[in-house]
Formats: structure tokens, sequence, C-alpha cells
């Protein structure tokens, strides 16, 4: 199958996907009244006969943003992942390296600690300083890299993230401890949940999303060549230093909004660009909308089984998306053979 | 048409080539000598702007630090020692990348141009039945081959060639060096510079030689003037068996 006929393919499948997710929970509502009230409300269709209309509101005030919004966010984690991975030219990387989750933790918890609130912004106050807080991450962490390396080589970046990760974690855990009647709600907030956001983080959250992916999308083809190393990006042609600086704070303002909007999700970011790349190969044009689908799908999944396995009660929605996503790549790597894995120039 | 001038760099504080001049002419293949770490590929990095230097790098007659790096492209192809790859592509894939300078959008196709020229390489370069696999996954020589391909599409006037003949058999690596000979003579304008460590094959294919030692330029001129000087550089007892072995090829040994 051509690669683009299997990403429409693809494309197919994780809107199937979001409709199911929309359509269950803990009062199951067929898959064919879901897609009716959707219509209804989007395109102001009569609502059907026979749809309960205490439904209604469950289907798009509750379900569909939820779904959208860990869509959205996982497609926003896993391109980032993608671009980390290419960039820094380590399968391994994923933009948690930058340190965004762990300035975005920090920033949300002196919020919650401080109980402080922005007078325009209410209880958008919190997101936004995860969102400064793990922005600003990013710039202290390039700045020191550069000062110390004028070439902003990868090892010295990754080096850099890990300490400065550890340091605000070091921070944040200080702080906790010593406000521990907050302790709670900085975990619980850490988890990562999309219960309750409501339309206005759907639409947030997209806003980031198309400006985001837009910047990243440009640059295909220097991903491309860029995962080759630098001194190859740069004979080729590719002004390799100002895109890659481009690239990370696309990529931080990416994670940044999914992180600041949904809590830390780990893992998605790691692995779904991994399952990606196994469906379009390396390339991409088609790997970056591919990883987008695979994120999302992977996030709309995990939340589906984090508020329906112990229903009514919740699971984190980030240790769902390990639970699952862990024996998923085990088996991508080991069960499905192993034509085009990542340790392919060893 | 390659003019350099004075030039110094080096990593940090320490300058790693010192006082370097040397003119390269159109047409010519010019063979870089010296011992491991002498600065050969030092100086490469620097003629392709890949690290900063002082001095100054003429391509027709313009500083290279004017170019952008797309139009640099088209004047300067670089074939460095090993690359990591790290992900799938094909060889196909892998040697297209080196058509980017002349791409016009993020998602344009090949041009017919483009296409051209990469099948006439993979010909050239007898890669025609390898374009499907992964890049990761063929042989140390075909891998040599697809970045030497990925510098050939390029299409820039001077290719700089860092060992080339690494992981190359025998075959392949006179194969290569005919295919530079010839593609540094079809179009005025060109040249070739390479590191060869083999006095055979620079001997065979390079008309002028430059020493390098200690980061400085320790000879230039006529290949055989310079094969002279090179028990200074690498020592009496390695200088005399290069020149010893390279005179018995030609009388046969005196067992």
């Amino acid at each position: 199958m051509k690669t683009s006929a299997r990403l429409a393919l693809c494309a197919a499948v994780s809107l199937a996907l979001c409709a199911a997710a929309a359509s269950l929970g803990s009062s199951l509502i067929g898959p064919g009244d879901t897609l009716r009230i959707i219509a209804h409300k989007l395109f102001g269709m009569g609502l059907a006969e026979g749809i309960d209309p205490k439904n209604v509101p469950i289907v798009w005030l509750l379900r569909l943003p939820r779904v959208l919004l860990a869509f959205i966010a996982g497609g926003c984690l896993s391109i980032s992942g993608a671009v980390t991975q290419s960039v820094l030219q380590n399968p391994l990387a994923s933009p948690h390296i930058l340190g965004v989750s762990s300035g975005a933790s920090l920033g949300a918890g002196i919020i919650i600690i401080s109980g402080f609130s922005l007078p325009l912004f209410g209880s958008l106050t919190l997101p936004l300083a995860g969102f400064v807080f793990g922005l600003g991450a990013v710039f202290v962490i390039a700045a020191f890299s550069s000062a110390i390396d004028k070439a902003l080589s990868n090892n010295t970046v990754i080096l850099c993230g890990m300490v400065f990760s550890l340091f605000t974690g070091a921070l944040l855990t200080t702080l906790s401890a010593v406000f521990s009647d907050d302790l709670k709600r900085i975990v619980l907030w850490q988890m990562g949940s999309f219960a309750m956001k409501g339309w206005l983080y759907v639409k947030l959250m997209l806003v980031f999303c198309i400006a985001g992916t837009a910047g990243i999308l440009r640059h295909a083809r220097e991903l491309d060549i860029m995962s080759f190393g630098d001194e190859q990006a740069k004979s080729t042609g590719v002004e390799a230093d100002k895109v890659r600086k481009r690239l990370l704070v696309f990529t931080a303002a990416l994670t940044g909004a999914a992180v600041s909007l949904s809590g830390v999700i780990g893992f998605v970011d790691l692995i779904a660009p991994h399952a990606a790349r196994n469906i379009t190969g390396p390339g991409h044009r088609f790997l970056l909308p591919m990883a987008f689908l695979s994120g999302g799908s992977l996030l709309v999944l995990a939340d589906l089984a984090a508020r329906t396995v112990i229903s009514p009660s919740e699971l984190p929605v980030g240790a769902v998306t390990a639970l699952i996503g862990a024996p998923f790549f085990a088996w991508l790597y080991f069960w499905r053979g192993r034509n085009g894995t990542s340790d392919a120039g060893n | 048409m390659l003019e350099i001038k004075n030039l110094y760099c080096g990593y940090g504080s320490k300058d790693v080539i010192r006082e370097i001049n040397l003119t390269v002419e159109s047409g010519e293949i010019l063979c870089v000598l010296g011992p491991n770490g002498s600065g050969k590929s030092t100086l490469f990095k620097a003629i392709g702007r890949l690290i900063e230097f002082r001095g100054s790098v003429r391509v027709d007659g313009r500083e290279t630090a004017e170019f952008s790096r797309k139009e640099l492209a088209k004047k300067i192809g670089l074939l460095g020692q090993h690359s990591p790859l790290y992900f799938p592509y094909t060889v196909y894939d892998t040697v297209a990348m080196g058509r980017y300078a002349y791409s016009r959008g993020p998602f344009s196709p090949l041009s017919p141009e483009c296409r051209d020229i990469i099948e006439e390489t993979l010909a050239v370069l007898e890669l025609d039945g390898e374009r499907g696999a992964l890049a990761g996954e063929v042989s140390g020589g075909c891998l040599q081959r697809v970045f030497l391909a990925r510098v050939l599409v390029q299409d820039p006037k001077i290719i700089l060639l860092d060992e080339p003949t690494n992981h190359l058999d025998l075959k392949h690596q006179i194969r290569l060096l005919e295919h530079l000979k010839n593609w540094a003579a079809k179009v005025p304008g060109r040249a070739v510079i390479a590191v060869l460590h083999d006095l055979n094959l620079a001997r065979a294919f390079a008309r002028r030689a430059v020493l390098l030692s200690n980061g400085r330029l320790a000879a230039c001129g006529q290949a055989e003037e310079v094969f002279a000087d090179l028990a200074d550089v690498y020592g009496m007892d390695v200088g005399r068996f290069m020149l010893e072995s390279l005179e018995n090829w030609k009388t046969g040994p005196s067992v």
C-alpha cells in the first residue's frame, strides 16, 4: 500500500476511534445517537426522535471535549517527540528532555501552593503558569547550553536538559514537602487528566496545535536531513542552527500547551513516534501527520480506559498510557519483526 | 577557483590548523596527505564553513561567509567521515536528500531534473539494485557509495572527500577515483580535494598534493615532490617504507 493510502486509512481509524470513545462511558449512548447529537450541535440539525435529551449534554459537554482534548494533546506530544528524536538524533529522546514538563510542573506547583490567581484569567492561571514555566525552562536550557557550547551540540543540550529537569524537580519536591497540604493537588495535577476540562481547553489546545504543527511541518524536509547530523545537514545546504532553534521553540510550545492543559503525560511522546515510523517510514512529510494520529489515538484509548475500567472512579491517564504503551512498545519491537527499527545504523 | 589565505581555525581557543595558504585550480584533483591529527578534517570543515575560522576562503572569487547555506551547497560538497544512521531511510531517499539545495517548498516533489541526476548517479555508483534497501543495512562499502552519491547529486563545483576510499574494496576504490577524475574533467570549474593515505592511488589520480603536519602546510606541489618530504613528517622509517614500496611496485620487490 502506498504511504499516503496508509496515512489516510489511519486517519479514518482515528476518527472512528474518537467517535467510539465519545459514545462509550458509564452510560452507553449508541454510536449512531452520538453522531446525531454531534451533528445536531455542529450543524444545527433537528434532534432526531428517540434520543434522550439528557444524553445531549453528556456527549456534547462532557465526552466530546474530553475525547478531542485527549486526541489533540496526544497528537501534539507525539509530534514533539518525533521532532525531538530527529533533531537530537536520538531515538530515545522525548520533549521531557528539554525540561518542558518539569518546568510546567514547577509553575503549576507554585500556583497551587500560593493560591494565586490572575484577575482576568481566573482558573486559567494554572495552565498559563504551567505554559510560561515550561517554555521558560526550555529557554533557560537553550541559553545555558549555548553558553557552554557555542555549537549547541546535542549532547550538551541533552545533558543540560537532564540537569535542569532534576533541579526543578527537586525544587518542586522541596516545595511540596514544605507545603504538604497541597501535596495531593500537585500530585493529581502531575498525573494528568482530561476530565472536566470543557470546550475552552479544547479551543486553547487547538490554537497551539495549529500554530506549532504548521511551524514544524514547514521543516519536514530539513528534519529528514538533520537526522543524519549537523555536519551533513549544513553541507547539504540546511541552515541547521537556525532551523533547530526554531523547531525547539515550536516543540516546546506544543508540549508546553499539552502539559499545562492536561498535566504531565509521559510515554506517548516517546513511543507514538516509533509506532508511526513503523507505518510510514522515517520521512517526516508522512511521519509527522502519522505521529499526530498515533499519539492522539493512544491517548484517546488511554483516557477511555482511565474513565471506564473502575468507573465511576478514574485512573490517572498518565499511568494508563504507560500501562497500555509499554506492552505495545514491546510487541512492536520484539514480536513484529525488526525491520525498520531505530538501531538500523549499528 | 578555490583560494585559501591565511586560514586559522580550531576548537575552543586552540588553533588546530594555522597559516594555511592554498589555491586549487579548475579541473584539478588535489591530494591531501598527513598523519592522523594533522588537521585534515578540520581544514575540510573550515572550507565547507562547518566550523568558524579566521582568514579567507574564496570560491569563484567570493568569500564563503557571504553565501547562504543553500548557495554554498551548490558550490562545495563534503563527504565527511561516517555519519550516524539512527532512522531507517532507504538508499534512494538518502541520496535524494542531496538535492535539498534545489528544492522549492517542503512538500514539492523532486523535479524531473533532480530525478535524472539521481538516477544517473545511482547507475554510475552501481547502487541501482540497492535503491530500496535501508541505508543502515547495506555493507560499509555500499554505504560509503551512498554518501558519495548524495554529494554528487548535490552537483557542487568542489568536492571535498575525507578518506573516500575507506571501507571500499580495491575495485570500488579505483572506480570511485576514476569517476571523480572524469567528473572533474567533464565540466570546467570543477575540482576535487581528497584525503588519501594510499600513495599509489594518490600518484595515479592527483597531479598535485599537499602535506599537512601539526596543522601547517609542510609541503605543497607536484605529488612526487611532496612525497619526497614524507619522511620529515611521518618519520624516517615510515617515509622510507612508503617510498620504497612505491619504487618496488614499479621495479618488482628485491626480496
